[in-house]
């Protein structure tokens, strides 16, 4: 029993110091303020620096980039201290469905990643050499899949798996949608509008309404129109010779009345019966 | 005697500030027809461009109102009823044409600019297209993206979000075009070329250009209609005092 303990107790420990190990012993995404760390069919993922600490002249870094089925069948094929061949699954074939849906990809020579050195720029895209058709180039991932990565220590001597870091992701690329989709029809109609177009039409019912009340009103209103005077409106021309202007009004006949407008001087016409 | 004199000085008055604001209405639509804002290929391209169509009639409208309402300072002098009467058919006319640019410019804006998903497939579209639309809406957006400093409708995921024609043409080259980057005063050059291709915050442009093209187009909009509105409720009283002065001539 107490063995049985002790044994347990061990396992615990050792199970969690590999995991503290692996919290950081995995590929990591790039941070979050980069916008494009995620797209559609490239990732990009913090370069290997200080990830690997053994000694190991000559190994080179490798990364495996596997759909979730491609990680069952990586783990079935590679162990650590176990050969590998590079060419197990080729970029160009990787994603076919009958195929083993990983592939491996070169990332640098162990030397090229110390640990005491931050450069500026860490970091790395997968997919960054595009539709390829080398055995291991960085090619880019299915569009919209659901991809893991995996750090591996390669010793190309003897096409060893030195070490391998715990899977990273797994990490789901953005799909990408036809802009097609966007609907670009009218969304909704501005208040401004709305008040424009109502009083605009309103004002002009209006003006026809009242337009056509005046051409009434003038039309139909004559005959009750005001009587215009005539003191002010009517030219009449002056016959009087230059000796009647003062005083004598000799054509002030009461038979003639009706010619009054012959005459010229306010006061000869009348208001009232004509005075002699 | 006296109202109708009273009623000419008015008609006289309310004609001479509504010549004003008409020839102010002229020339504020040939300031939106001119388009110094260079945003018309948004709304050329997308076969929407009522906006400028609704300017053009407006700078025609104004002038016609200029003219007539000195045409009907005129009338009102003479106590004309005829002349009176043409002034208020030409003016009856006139009115209409400027109501249906205000209406036309309003309606329109909501079609492009209601929300940003016109621009955005536009922009998805064409950008970096070959063709000539393709050419007008690529040389906007490179205007746009580097004097208001953004990059795409909304922000630059709409370059991540959708295909497009610029992700089919360079793709593999950069997510976004060259305009997202940030780029030094001094000589124009891109600051962080690795940064901005991988999409690091500080080295590009994030805020989305839809606010700056809707405010721009909103703005020839409102100048165009809200200001012939209020032109036009000023000569809607001009011409009811007008109405009312011809009735009152002999």
């Amino acid at each position: 029993m107490n063995t049985h303990n002790a044994i347990r107790l061990v396992s615990l420990l050792s199970i969690w110091m590999l995991a503290a190990q692996g919290q950081i012993f995995q590929p990591q995404l790039a941070p979050a303020n980069f916008l494009g760390r995620i797209t559609s069919n490239t990732v990009i993922l913090q370069q290997p620096y200080c990830v690997f600490t053994q000694t190991c002249p000559g190994c080179e870094i490798w990364l495996v980039a596997a759909l979730s089925t491609g990680t069952g069948n990586f783990n079935a094929l590679v162990n650590i201290s176990s050969p590998i061949s590079l060419s197990v699954s080729p970029y160009p074939t990787a994603f076919l469905p009958s195929s083993a849906q990983f592939f491996l990809t070169r990332v640098g020579p162990l030397a090229n990643f110390p640990c005491n050195t931050a450069p500026a720029f860490p970091y790395f895209t997968v997919g960054a050499d595009g539709i390829c058709t080398g055995i291991n180039c960085n090619g880019v991932l299915p569009v919209g899949s659901i991809v893991s990565f995996r750090y591996l220590l390669i010793d190309p001597s003897n096409y060893t798996v030195v070490n391998m870091t715990n899977w990273g992701g797994p990490f789901n690329l953005t799909t990408l949608l036809s802009y097609q989709t966007i609907n670009d029809g009218l969304s909704a109609r501005s208040g401004a509008m709305v008040v424009i177009t109502t009083l605009l039409c309103v004002a002009v019912a209006l003006l026809l309404l009242v337009f056509f009340i005046m051409l009434c009103v003038s039309c139909c209103g004559k005959k009750d129109g005001k009587t215009v005077t005539v003191m002010s409106s009517i030219r009449i021309p002056r016959y009087d010779t230059h000796n009647l202007k003062e005083h004598v009004h000799p054509y002030d006949n009461q038979a003639y009345e009706p010619d009054a407008k012959n005459y010229s001087r306010s006061q000869t016409l009348p208001k009232s019966p004509v005075r002699k | 005697m006296g109202a109708v004199t009273c009623l000419m000085v008015t008609v006289v008055g309310l004609n001479a500030i509504a010549a004003a604001a008409g020839l102010a209405l002229s020339a504020v639509a040939i300031w939106v027809a001119v388009d110094g804002y260079k945003l018309y290929p948004i709304s050329g391209v997308s076969g929407k461009d009522d906006i400028f169509a609704g300017a053009w009639i407006a700078i025609f409208t104004g002038f016609a109102f200029f003219l007539t309402c000195i045409f009907g300072i005129f009338a009102a002098l003479k106590r004309s009823r005829a002349l009176m009467l043409v002034y208020l058919i030409i003016m009856f006319i006139i009115f209409l044409f400027e109501s249906a640019s205000a209406i036309t410019s309003a309606t329109n804006r909501d079609y492009l600019v209601g929300n940003s998903n016109l621009v955005k497939k536009q922009m998805l579209q064409y950008y970096a297209d070959s063709s000539t639309q393709g050419q007008q809406i690529t040389m906007t957006w490179n205007n746009v993206m580097t004097q208001v400093q953004c990059c795409g409708a909304d922000g630059p995921t709409d370059w991540i979000q959708y295909n497009s024609t610029y992700r089919q043409l360079f793709g593999a080259a950069s997510l976004w075009p060259l305009g997202c980057c940030k780029r030094q005063s001094s000589n124009f050059e891109v600051v962080d070329p690795i940064g901005c291709k991988a999409g690091v915050t500080s080295s590009m442009f994030t805020q989305g250009c839809f606010q700056y093209i809707e405010s721009v187009l909103s703005r020839y909009t409102w100048a165009v209609s809200w200001y012939g509105f209020s032109v036009l409720m000023l000569v809607f009283f001009t011409l009811v005092i007008a109405m009312i002065y011809y009735t009152q001539l002999p």
